[in-house]
């Protein structure tokens, strides 16, 4: 059995996100179905199912962009959910998007500069009359810090849209991470890059974490990545949970065998 | 010099004010927003100041403050448009794309309808008899007033697309929802970005009352919305110039036409097809494309002092 | 309100919702494949009211370049006989048909091929009304012109029969209308609802981009859409012209507008919820009472504010969930 201890060693951490009860039907299907579950603070929890399970779904509702039909999640104890999606962000929950969305007309410098918005405040006559030039050069500053630390810095002028998959998805959480979120959701982060992108993507995520002292789910297909990445994992089927644990004894789970092979 | 603005006086003032107006769409535009509204809160703005400049209720007011009347009414108008944006915009703006334009279009029908019925408003006919701003002898005068304001729009626009309020509008523009995710609230956005556009479309109807002498429910049609559209469309509505443009250029088109005689409104509205077949960037887009902006460039981390030659200071 | 009253308010109400029923069934098909609002098609429905006053009346005496021009110096073959005004009233909207056709490939076939702002169809079409509009101007003037009381025939102006001691009066002209706006929709049912065209169409009202699947070519299907459109939109012109007159160049803006409404109302691309909006706006605006009836032209804008506000899809409109 491998320990569940992060980088930072096994201190015991409060729990950061308790989800109770969490269910979404659209008309008649029930895409996530009565799921409860704890993360940890600090801890990278991998979220795997098979396609359709409801992860994607899960994140939705975690970051009010799909209100619950029931149950609640809560955040450091506080109710998140019921909260408009730019609230929740200015808590710290941050994400990215399976199907990337980025403002893709728009250069990555801006895009990420964007995201700044709930760490600073200058408003329309600020802006207009310029005197919120200090902000301005500190959210300058930070984007480009960001996009140096996922290697697009000489690329900070172009178009988000026609940057690569890979690059895409890179963009993607550096805009997350402008929002400084203590807590970020990576919706298959890995999709659509190669091998050699994959490993550099499960260092590039532990050192996010360490780094930015992050609590990070990540919702993935390729098993060996979560398997080298996440300290526990839970396993989705039909909008059910039907095992959490750490990613060793989940993998020998019954249950989950049966739902991968089932899926098949 | 005196003949050319006694002939072409009006007509540039009127460039000037459809450059204006274009401007008053593109604000919300900037957010995403397609809004047709802009001629209800034309007609509003006027209609304040034409009801301040004759209505004998404010004879006093006018009397005590001669001249300043005319700041007074534009004030008023930006106020009343204004509060006027916010009650209509925060229902109307929970509507996309084509919707909100179909709201905004219902709200200057029904203001129509109820300036076309209120005694206030003078009815059908209207109010007439607005005096001159400031007893400005010539029409080409007004060019003081709408110049100026046009000048500070633009300085204005260029000045919020710089700032943070300015990538709001562009986040919601384009991806509302996930600018909502990243921490962005669409709905006070756009509210501000509808409001921006209301108050300086009032603030032009507000000047245009003494500059046209009357005003009536004609000024604030659906027709009028589309015009404004087309301004902002076919000048080009990603950048400041394209409705400035895009106002001169089609309201001298007709003009231009004019040897033409009864064949010019045909043809404008050829000019419409044709220029939004062929020029889908619109005007200011397509001249743009050769220009491309510089890429961003990198501040310096820390700041470095920089001397200058030979040093000393 | 009494007995009486109720019926000519309902009556009155039936008959120009109707009309508005069919105009608004022009917008919906139009907005159903493209997703674009055609504003031409107010434009479209005058063309058909003066299309078919040509054929029976020949001639424009008042003003414009055909003022003197006589197409039939011994009288209108289509005068004088319901049938033959039928027939001519189905040729008027045919033919606003083929102009719809003609604007789909001159405005909206080149923009689609391009791939612009599809904000820019909105003032390529408007471009298409202002030119129709002028031209009308320019040809015939700005006139309103009456199609004379024995167009179609020997028939009674009006119906009248008492409840109690009131008399209740139904023109003709309604009771004409509401027909054959009846005819038209059951003739629109059965061909949406039976006929391989009307399949693809509703096939691609739910979900663009199928027809190809169904083995119709979309360029055709589209034409035969705006087809459809014109001929319903240059009906319901010939219709409110023959009631009230072919009220010059502009009588269709007015149209072209409250349509917006209507369709609205009724729910966006949805066929049956035009013919519920076009029936809702017009009863209502029948019951506006006669002391606030300067407010009426309001009424469609007042409900569709409205219904924008509570049901954003319309009363038959399906509510769209967009997927992250
Ligand atoms: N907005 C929506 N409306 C209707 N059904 C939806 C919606 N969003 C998701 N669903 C359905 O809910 C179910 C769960 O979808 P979800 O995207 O959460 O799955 P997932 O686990 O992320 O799958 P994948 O691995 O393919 O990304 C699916 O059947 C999907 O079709
Ligand atoms: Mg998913």
């Amino acid at each position: 059995m491998t320990a569940v201890t992060t980088e930072r060693g096994t201190v015991e951490r409060g729990t950061v996100l308790e989800a109770r009860g969490l269910t979404r039907r659209f008309g008649g299907l029930v895409a996530v179905n009565d799921v409860s579950f704890d993360v940890r603070e600090g801890e990278i929890f991998g979220l795997i199912g098979p396609n359709g399970a409801g992860k994607t779904t899960l994140f939705n509702l975690m970051t009010g962009l799909t209100p619950p039909s029931s149950g609640t999640l809560a955040y450091r104890g506080q109710k998140v959910t019921g909260l408009a999606p730019h609230r929740i962000a200015a808590l710290g929950i941050s994400r990215t998007f399976q199907n990337i969305r980025l403002f893709r007309a728009l250069s990555a410098l801006e895009n990420v500069k964007i995201a700044q918005h709930v760490r600073t405040r200058a408003g329309l006559w600020a802006g207009v009359f310029g005197t919120s030039r200090a902000e301005e050069r500190r959210v300058e500053d930070q984007a480009w810090a960001l996009l140096d630390l996922v290697g697009l810095a000489d690329r900070a002028g172009e178009s988000a849209g026609n940057f690569s998959y890979g690059d895409q998805r890179r963009l993607e959480i550096a805009r997350a991470l402008a929002t400084e979120p203590r807590v970020l959701l990576l919706d298959e982060p890995a999709a659509g890059m190669n091998t050699a992108e994959k490993g550099q993507l499960t260092a590039f995520i532990r050192e996010v974490r360490a780094r930015f002292d992050l609590t990070v789910l990540v919702i993935e297909h390729h098993v060996p990545l979560v398997m080298d990445l996440c300290d526990r994992v839970a396993v989705l089927n039909f909008g059910q949970l039907i095992a959490v644990g750490d990613p060793a004894a989940v993998q020998r789970d019954p249950k989950v065998i049966e739902a991968y092979l089932g899926g098949e | 010099m005196g003949d050319f603005l006694g002939q072409y006086g009006f007509l540039i003032v009127t460039m000037v004010q459809a450059g204006l107006l274009g401007l008053s769409l593109y604000f919300p535009l900037q957010a995403g927003q397609l809004s047709l509204a802009s001629p209800g809160f034309y007609a509003v703005g006027g209609y304040v100041a034409a009801i301040l400049l004759t209505n004998p209720a404010f004879a006093g007011w006018r009397d005590a403050l001669g001249n300043g009347m005319f700041p007074l009414t534009w004030l008023a108008a930006a106020l009343i448009c204004g509060v006027l944006g916010l009650i209509v915009g925060v229902p109307a703006l929970r509507l996309r794309g084509i919707y909100l334009a179909l709201a905004t279009i219902a709200f200057i029908e029904i203001l129509r309808v109820i300036s076309l019925n209120l005694s206030i408003t003078g009815g059908a006919i209207g109010i007439f008899g607005i005096p001159q701003a400031f007893g400005f002898q010539d029409r080409w005068q007004y060019i003081w007033l709408f110049g100026p304001l046009l000048i500070l729009t633009l300085l204005f626009a260029r000045q919020l697309e710089r700032s943070r309020v300015g990538r709001a509008f562009r986040a919601i523009r384009e991806d509302e929802l996930a600018a909502d995710a990243m921490g962005v609230p669409p709905t006070h956005y756009k509210v501000l970005a509808f409001v921006i556009g209301a108050v300086l479309a009032g603030l032009v109807g507000a000047m245009s009352a003494p500059f046209l002498n009357t005003w009536n429910a004609k000024q604030g049609t659906f027709d009028a919305s589309i015009a404004i559209l087309a301004f902002v469309l076919i000048g080009g509505s990603r950048n400041i110039w394209g409705p400035v443009v895009g106002g001169a250029l089609l309201t001298a088109v007709p003009e231009l036409l004019r040897f033409l005689a009864d064949w010019r409104l045909v043809i404008n509205g050829l000019v419409l097809v044709v220029a939004s077949l062929y020029l889908p960037q619109g005007i200011v887009g397509a001249l743009g494309g050769v220009r491309r902006p510089p890429p961003p460039r990198r501040p310096p981390s820390v700041p470095v002092v920089v001397e200058a030659p030979g040093g000393g200071s | 309100m009494e007995l009486s009253q109720l019926i000519q308010n309902l009556m009155n109400g039936l008959a120009i919702g109707s009309v508005y029923a069919i105009f608004a069934l022009g917008y919906t098909l139009v907005f159903s494949i493209l997703g674009i609002i055609n504003f031409a098609h107010g434009a479209v429905f005058t063309l058909g009211a003066y299309f078919t006053y040509t054929l029976v009346v020949g001639q424009f005496e008042n003003n414009g370049l055909l003022k003197g021009i006589n197409l039939f110096p011994d009288g209108s073959p289509f005068s004088g006989n319901p049938w033959l005004f039928a027939l001519a009233t189905l040729i008027g909207a045919a033919v606003a048909g083929l102009v719809a056709v003609l604007i789909e490939r001159l405005a909206f076939r080149p923009m689609r091929s391009r791939g612009g702002d599809p904000l820019l169809a909105l003032v390529s079409s408007l471009g298409v009304a202002l030119v129709v509009v002028n031209l009308i101007q320019l040809l015939v003037g700005a006139e309103i012109y009456n199609f004379p009381s024995d167009a179609y025939g020997q028939v009674r102006p009006a119906l009248s029969f008492h409840i109690g001691e009131k008399v209740v009066i139904i023109r003709t002209v309604q009771l004409i209308i509401f027909a054959v706006s009846l005819v038209m929709l059951a003739l629109l049912g059965y061909v949406i609802g039976r006929t391989r065209v009307g399949k693809a169409l509703r096939a691609v009202a739910e979900n663009p981009g199928t027809a190809s699947l169904l083995g119709i070519s979309v360029d055709r299907f589209i034409l035969i859409t705006f087809f459809l459109s014109g001929f319903l939109g240059g009906l319901a012109g010939t219709l409110v012209g023959t009631a009230f007159g072919v009220a010059g160049p502009y009588f269709g803006v007015s149209y072209g507008l409250k349509g917006l409404a209507v369709i609205v109302l009724g729910g966006l691309g949805s066929i049956p919820g035009a013919v519920v909006g076009g029936l809702v706006i017009g009863l209502a605006e029948a019951f506006v009472p006669a002391q606030y009836s300067a407010y009426k032209d309001a009424v469609a804008f007042a409900l569709l504010f409205v219904i924008l506000l509570v049901r954003p899809q319309g009363l038959l409109g399906r509510a769209q969930i967009q997927k992250v």
